[in-house]
């Protein structure tokens, strides 16, 4: 099975067009900024919101939160603001990076329509400080839009007015949980924010704001040009359209895909993905970046990918990151990995997160150089559940944020599919030490 | 958006900055509705000044944004890429997140540590080199991923790696350029790269052009 | 106010105003949740996650933090399920991980939260069997303030009282997740006013205080509580002891004052009680030198001095640093033994006193809880009201209040102003002036003043300010809808001290001498004809000899009085000086008999805040050598001069207060110490007879522009005896210096940092110029009653030229 045949939205006219898909020439060539034309000058805002909220779009972050139901709840009082979330970093996940390289002014377009949707004047586009590539495309397509007069003051002569900021980020993963962003763009430390009150009410400078993710707002102006309708034909009801998923791992094709929700992981991993490399069987994948809970052969593999069915079966499609591991992977210092991850990157506001991430990369660290104890497993276990009682999905935190469940979703998924060789681990440890 | 005018007591502060750094600065204090927010632009600004984030640096960037010295640093030391020591010419970063891991980044980094002589998260004592284990940059699928100055190069083997550290200490590039580089050392790339890019980095700070030290490749 | 809705929490149902957040409605109803980072005095942030209690939703159960949940009607709450339970040895168990094994060394071993609640609800042991993280310990961040790194359990109270509450951030965390740790700017240390308010919020021993470390154990002390009189605001404050000294001062919330917060100064200055150079007996003057007395040698002295002159010819100066008790005694004493009229418990540093007393619509300190507008032309309320500083503080930023400030300089509070107008010292009447036509740049500031309620707070910016120009801001400002005014004026018991009498033109309660003078009479018999002398009539006529002796009680007229060098020759020139004090200041060291007294923490009584609200002040320790309280000696000199007062014990003193005083019918010690005025009593409490109602007027005064204009205005650490007297406080006092704007050094050709010499009517002074560009065109600032600058004297208009000798 490929991809072939199937719609493509976002990477068509990057496909087409290596070489200059991301400048405003080409983009104007290939229908760029029609759909700005026609939802400033035909629509107003209110249809474009319409035709967005028609298309069941969900939110191509971590969330899957319908964007056009999102756009609904910003509160009336005005100034208000559009921020995107450009701080892709959840491991695994590199989609948004290729669109801001190879086809930033999609974004920059849909940036316009969304504001002039729900009343936005000033719109800011966070890039994590670790891509000056994508940067450095996204800030020239913005500076060459301002030049041509799609941003700016009364846009295409429409009355509507919108300034974009572009701001970089400087290596912090948790700024990609949206309230975090906000502080960070506020010029504070990165941390999360007590909700509610929920951005669309107090975001950005205690202002009404709409956070969605690059991937979102890129499909807008397809969505304006095609009709909401045509877009929710796309695929599964409740995960309609396309979406970017990126495969890395233990496959012989990895890179960003485009597909229409629905496949089975089999189809995915083994036809997209090609599969293992010769003699290598496959032993367990993360569905949706490294915060998910782990699926398993056994399990999972001819379950349907969308988003409500992954969420069903104890995880989460997330940002669309899909990490194979075969059977080469020793999956505690996999599990380890991914737990230092979160040790490094909380924020260290609350307790649990601060204190437990660190503690279990400790455990995992003593494991793993030969100085685990029998009761390790238990107390990973039973630091996890410190962070998330129950330990169950979605789950249950005694944190600010989900960043502490997510590294207890490793720890959680290792016992539960290779308890046998964290104790064989351990035994052969003990025998020898 | 506009440049903003500076308070006498403001120019003050940014007086030992050259003079593109200041416009930028003028620059980015005008482009949020409120100045606060351009205390991260206005850090990177001072690490090119300075090479990195200085108490001094800090104390600048808070008097052109109404902080204190102890809220400036709060913000710096929060995030990764403010470094607030000395860096070496270089910067070479290997990512070790779980996607390169499974890819043996462990073994690209110690063949970096190991040719360039410079453990993770040192700065070695000739300035060459700074090298470190960075997490999950966003080229999963090129993995392993190394960055020279937050340029990135996708597919390194640690063969490559070690090429990489003895091709930058022997008269390493003043531009770095993320296409050269992966033409040399790189292997798998997460997804095609289309044309080439005519800016890169000359200092271990994000080459964010315009705010940053993107130069044209030569 | 908010509607009342009910909760369960429990099972127990109890009410609430809607919106509070349930860790206080729960506690407020006697069901305690253990917390660390919520503070009842700032916003919560959630953070420790040691309040989690369940609340049912419509999906079940959920894990909430109770200090970021807000109720509302038919919450139900479970704070005992065995979730809860678990999560709170969780966030426990968490916390000790890092935690250093510190009790036996730990300041705050005995009162510390983190101690309690692990033997409350933590679990038995830890499961931590890997390295704690490590930092140097302590560290010194400021003269004040040391930090352990390692006990800080990162609450984040010291931080966000910084930025919230005191508005001087200087400490703030640095570094992300398991490496945060609480840490200053490097040069930039933790130089607040109020840091010491961050040492008693810590709910861990990592923030200590220098003058406290290691000087006792929790369970050894005694407290009493009392009130801080180091200014007039009256903040609350719990006094403790161990083995009869004073070690510690920590603030307690109340309400109508100072919500629990104290400045450093209030917390600190205790040091000053156990000085060595405590006055412990009697002092008689012979030729130069003092030599010690009994008290009864000393009595007799003074009494057959006194007896020998015309009461006319003896006056009294001082009381605002006393008890209403003493300030009462001392004023009958005046006025029925010695029978003079020349009274003054002002230096002429302050407000005309029936004003002071008498002004009405009269602001309470908790109208700035809904006030919209707030005019502030006085001190830099940072510098001498720092806890009423916090309370305008707190109005503009968290309340929405607009401020308008009016002030030579910059002021602690312009950063949270709307509008801030800076003027040249002298020319106050013009900007009255345009300030009440309210037109160009005026405009919006009168325009927001249509906007009630109303607290216009006023005072002397600055010496050399005519105190008329108060009245007639506080005349402009009773006008706006709700309007109230606040005024100020220094010293701890000023107002008390004024409300007992002690001033010219005022009789005991709130009365003109001119309205009481016969009723009072009929109570203590013959009083002196006529209005006396106030301050500076007094010293001056001493200087020409129409008066020949002086009694000061606890006042030290040589370093505050605005003319240092009058208030000096009137000493000198004076026959017989009697001081009553509890250190030989400047000026009872010129006297010629002085007094040993009892002081803060050793005398019982009440003083009067700014309001006009009495509280208790009480005793915890006995007064060092032979020291006795001020109205025992009164008492005892009067019956050696052949009169009696009447002072057999404070409390007596209280109820003639009480009978005599018509502001302070009904006011006893029962009530304030059990009843209802465990917060102070605000006066009156019922509308009296011949009240002072006093409508201040606006004078039309006229502005006064010399080539310079003196600010000449006080800081927290000034060379006052009580701080020099307070090791820690006395590191603090700055250095003097001439503060200029950078065009105005430039144009008298000088370097930052040159000498210049200042020169007034009665003095001059060399200080170093210092620029600070804060300041106008023709504006020199000066800070008072440091040593150096005593000789400039308070006349605004002034020369500044270049050079001269230090």
């Amino acid at each position: 099975m490929s991809t072939d045949g199937q719609v493509k939205i976002l990477t068509a006219r990057m496909e087409a067009n290596r070489t200059d898909s991301h400048t405003i020439e080409r983009y104007e060539a290939t229908g760029g900024y029609t759909a700005l034309r026609k939802g400033l000058l035909e629509l107003g805002p209110e249809k474009v919101g319409a035709e967005v909220k028609a298309s069941n779009i969900r939110g191509r972050g971590g969330a899957n939160f319908p964007a056009g139901v999102k756009w609904g709840f910003l509160a009336a009082a005005r100034p208000a603001y559009l921020v995107v979330n450009g701080d892709e970093s959840e491991p695994g996940t590199f989609k948004d990076r290729q669109l801001l390289e190879r086809d930033p002014h999609q974004l920059v377009e849909g940036v316009i329509l969304t504001s002039f949707a729900v009343g936005v004047n000033h719109a800011f586009i966070y890039i994590r400080g670790e891509y000056p590539k994508p940067a450095r495309r996204l800030q020239h397509a913005v500076d060459d839009a301002y030049q041509k007069g799609y941003i700016g003051k009364d846009i295409l002569g429409s009355g509507f007015d919108l300034e974009i900021t572009v701001h970089l980020g400087a290596g912090a993963y948790i700024c990609g949980e949206e309230s975090a962003l906000l502080n960070s763009l506020e010029g504070r430390r990165g941390e999360p924010r007590l909700k509610p009150p929920f951005p669309a009410i107090e975001g950005l400078y205690a202002k009404p704001t709409i956070v969605n993710n690059v991937e979102t707002i890129s499909n807008v102006p397809w969505i304006i040009n095609n009709g909401g309708l045509a877009y929710a034909g796309i695929g599964p009801e409740k995960s309609a359209g396309t979406r970017m998923l990126s495969l890395s791992g233990h496959v012989n094709n990895p890179g960003n895909y485009e597909i229409v929700m629905g496949m089975s992981w089999r189809d995915l991993i083994f036809d997209i993905g090609g599969g293992m490399a010769e003699g290598r069987e496959l032993k367990a994948w993360i569905p949706g970046g490294s915060s998910a809970p782990w699926f398993v052969p056994a399990e999972h593999l001819d379950t349907p990918v969308t988003i409500d069915d992954v969420a069903q079966h104890g995880s989460m499609l997330g940002s669309g990151a899909v990490i194979v591991m075969d059977d080469s992977t020793d999956v505690i210092a996999a599990a380890h990995r991914i737990v230092r991850f979160y040790a490094h990157e909380s924020c260290g506001q609350c307790t649990p997160c601060r204190e437990g991430t660190t503690w279990l990369e400790r455990i995992f660290n003593r494991i793993l150089s030969g100085r685990g104890r029998p009761s390790d497993i238990d107390l990973l276990l039973d630091v996890s559940d410190g962070i998330s009682p129950g330990l169950g999905w979605p789950p249950v935190m005694t944190t600010i944020c989900p960043l502490g469940p997510s590294a207890t979703a490793p720890v959680v998924s290792l016992m539960k599919y290779f308890r046998a060789e964290v104790e064989a681990r351990i035994a052969r440890e003990v025998a020898h030490g | 958006m506009k440049e903003v005018t500076l308070s006498p007591a403001e120019l003050e502060a940014i007086r030992d900055w050259n003079e593109d750094s200041r416009r930028l600065a003028r620059e980015v204090l005008g482009k949020y509705p409120d100045r606060r927010s351009a205390v991260m632009p206005l850090l990177y600004i001072s690490m090119i000044e300075n090479g990195y984030v200085t108490a001094a640096g800090m104390k600048s960037v808070g008097v052109l944004t109404g902080l204190t010295g102890a809220q400036v640093q709060s913000v710096a030391s929060f995030y990764t890429m403010y470094k607030r020591e000395a860096l070496g010419d270089y910067l070479v970063s290997v990512c070790t997140s779980i996607s390169c891991f499974l890819q043996g980044a462990d073994d690209v980094l110690t063949a970096v540590e190991d040719e360039s002589g410079v453990p993770d998260g040192e700065t070695g004592e000739d300035g060459k080199f700074s090298v470190e284990h960075i997490e999950c940059n966003g080229a999963c699928a090129g993995a392993p991923v190394v960055l020279v100055n937050y340029e990135m190069i996708e597919g390194v083997t640690p063969d490559k790696a070690r090429e990489l550290v003895n091709w930058l200490r022997d008269g390493g590039p003043d531009v770095i350029s993320t296409d050269e580089m992966q033409r040399l050392f790189g292997g798998q790339r997460s997804f095609d790269w289309g044309v080439e890019e005519p800016e890169g980095a000359f200092l271990p700070v994000p080459a964010f052009g315009p705010y940053g030290s993107a130069k044209e490749a030569e | 106010m908010a509607d009342l809705v009910t909760i369960t929490v429990d099972g127990v149902e109890m009410q609430g105003p809607a919106g509070e957040v349930l860790i206080k409605v729960a506690e407020d109803n006697g069901n305690y949740i253990p917390r660390f980072c919520w503070h009842s005095r700032m916003n919560p942030v959630g953070m420790c996650r040691m309040c989690l209690v369940e609340v049912e939703g419509p999906r079940g159960k959920m894990l909430v933090p109770s200090c970021t949940t807000r109720i509302n009607d038919g919450m139900v709450v479970d704070t005992q399920s065995a979730v809860v339970k678990k999560a709170q040895e969780g966030v426990l168990e968490f916390l000790l991980i890092n935690h250093p094994l510190d009790c036996p060394v730990c300041d705050k071993g005995g009162e510390c939260p983190l101690q309690d609640h692990t033997v409350a609800y933590g679990p038995g042991e830890s499961r931590f069997v890997e390295e704690k993280r490590h930092f140097q310990k302590p560290i010194p961040i400021s003269d004040l303030v040391f930090l352990d790194r390692e006990r800080c359990i990162l609450c984040a109270r010291c931080t966000r009282f910084s930025e919230e509450i005191s508005g001087d951030p200087l400490i703030e965390f640095k570094g992300r997740g398991n490496q945060v740790q609480v840490l200053t700017f490097p040069d930039e240390p933790f130089n607040s006013y109020f840091s010491g308010n961050t040492v008693q919020i810590c709910p861990v021993g990592a923030l200590t205080a220098r003058p406290y470390r290691f000087k006792a154990r929790p369970w050894d002390l005694e407290a009493v509580e009392s009130v801080s009189m180091v200014d007039s605001v009256g903040s609350k404050v719990s006094v403790q002891s161990s083995q009869n000294r004073v070690v510690r001062i920590d603030g307690v919330d109340s309400d109508a004052t100072n919500h629990g917060w104290l400045s450093d100064k209030d917390r600190f200055v205790f040091e000053a009680i156990h000085s060595e150079d405590r006055l412990q007996r009697p002092l008689i003057k012979e030729g130069d030198e003092f030599r010690e007395a009994d008290w009864g040698e000393a009595l007799d002295l003074v009494a057959e001095k006194l007896t020998g002159y015309p009461g006319d010819q003896v006056a009294g100066l001082g009381g605002a640093n006393s008890t209403n008790e003493e300030a009462f005694i001392f004023g009958k004493f005046l006025r029925t033994i010695v029978v003079t009229p020349h009274i003054d418990a002002q230096l002429d540093d302050g407000l005309d006193p029936q004003f002071l007393v008498g002004l009405t619509p009269r602001a309470a300190i908790n109208d700035l809880e809904s006030a919209k507008t707030i005019l502030l032309w006085a001190a830099d309320l940072k510098e001498e009201y720092p806890v009423l500083y916090l309370r305008v503080r707190r109005a503009a930023t968290e309340l929405g209040a607009t401020l308008i400030i009016v002030h030579p300089r910059r002021t602690g509070l312009d950063d949270v102003a709307r509008h801030k107008v800076r003027y040249r010292p002298g020319t106050g009447p013009d900007v009255l002036r345009e300030l009440v036509a309210g037109e160009g740049e005026y405009a919006d500031i009168k325009a927001a003043l249509t906007e009630g309620p109303v607290v216009t707070i006023v005072g002397r910016t600055g010496l050399g300010e005519d105190p008329r120009l108060a009245e007639a801001v506080a005349a402009f400002g009773r006008d706006f809808p709700d309007g109230k005014v606040l005024p100020l004026a220094r010293r701890g018991n000023v107002i008390g001290a004024l409300d007992m009498g002690l001033a010219p033109t005022l009789l005991p309660g709130r009365v003109s001498e001119t309205a009481a003078h016969e009723k009072l009479e009929a109570e203590w018999g013959p009083l002196p004809e006529g209005l006396g002398r106030d301050a500076t009539s007094i010293l001056e006529g001493l200087c020409d000899g129409e008066l020949k002796a002086l009694l000061l009680l606890g006042t030290d007229p040589v370093r505050d009085h605005p003319e240092p060098m009058l208030a000096t020759a009137g000493m000198e020139a004076a026959d017989f000086v009697v001081a009553f004090d509890t250190f030989l200041t400047d000026s009872s060291r010129l006297a010629d008999v002085v007094f040993p007294v009892e002081g803060f923490a050793e005398v019982e009584g009440t003083v009067t805040n700014v309001e006009g609200r009495v509280q208790k002040v009480n005793r915890l320790i006995p007064g060092p050598g032979q020291t006795r309280p001020v109205w025992s000696a009164l008492d005892d000199l009067a019956r050696r001069m052949g009169g009696d007062v009447g002072a057999t014990s404070a409390e007596a003193i209280s109820k003639e207060i009480a009978t005599v005083a018509p502001a302070y019918h009904g006011v006893s010690w029962d009530e304030l110490d059990w009843g209802e005025g465990r917060e102070g009593l605000l006066l009156p409490l019922e509308e009296g007879e011949q009240r002072l109602e006093y409508i201040p007027v606006d004078g039309n005064l006229t502005s006064v522009k010399a080539r310079f204009g003196l600010h000449l205005a006080r800081v927290m650490y000034d060379d006052g005896v009580r701080v020099r007297k307070s090791p820690s406080l006395a590191a603090l006092i700055p250095d003097a210096a001439a503060y200029l704007s950078a065009a105005e050094v430039e144009t008298l050709g000088i370097e930052p940092g040159a000498l210049v010499t200042v020169a007034g009517e009665s003095g001059s002074i060399t200080l170093p110029a210092v620029v600070d560009n804060t300041l106008g065109e023709g504006t020199v600032y000066v800070t008072a009653n440091l040593s150096k600058t005593a000789e400039l004297g308070a006349a605004v208009s002034v020369t500044v030229t270049p050079g001269g000798e230090a």
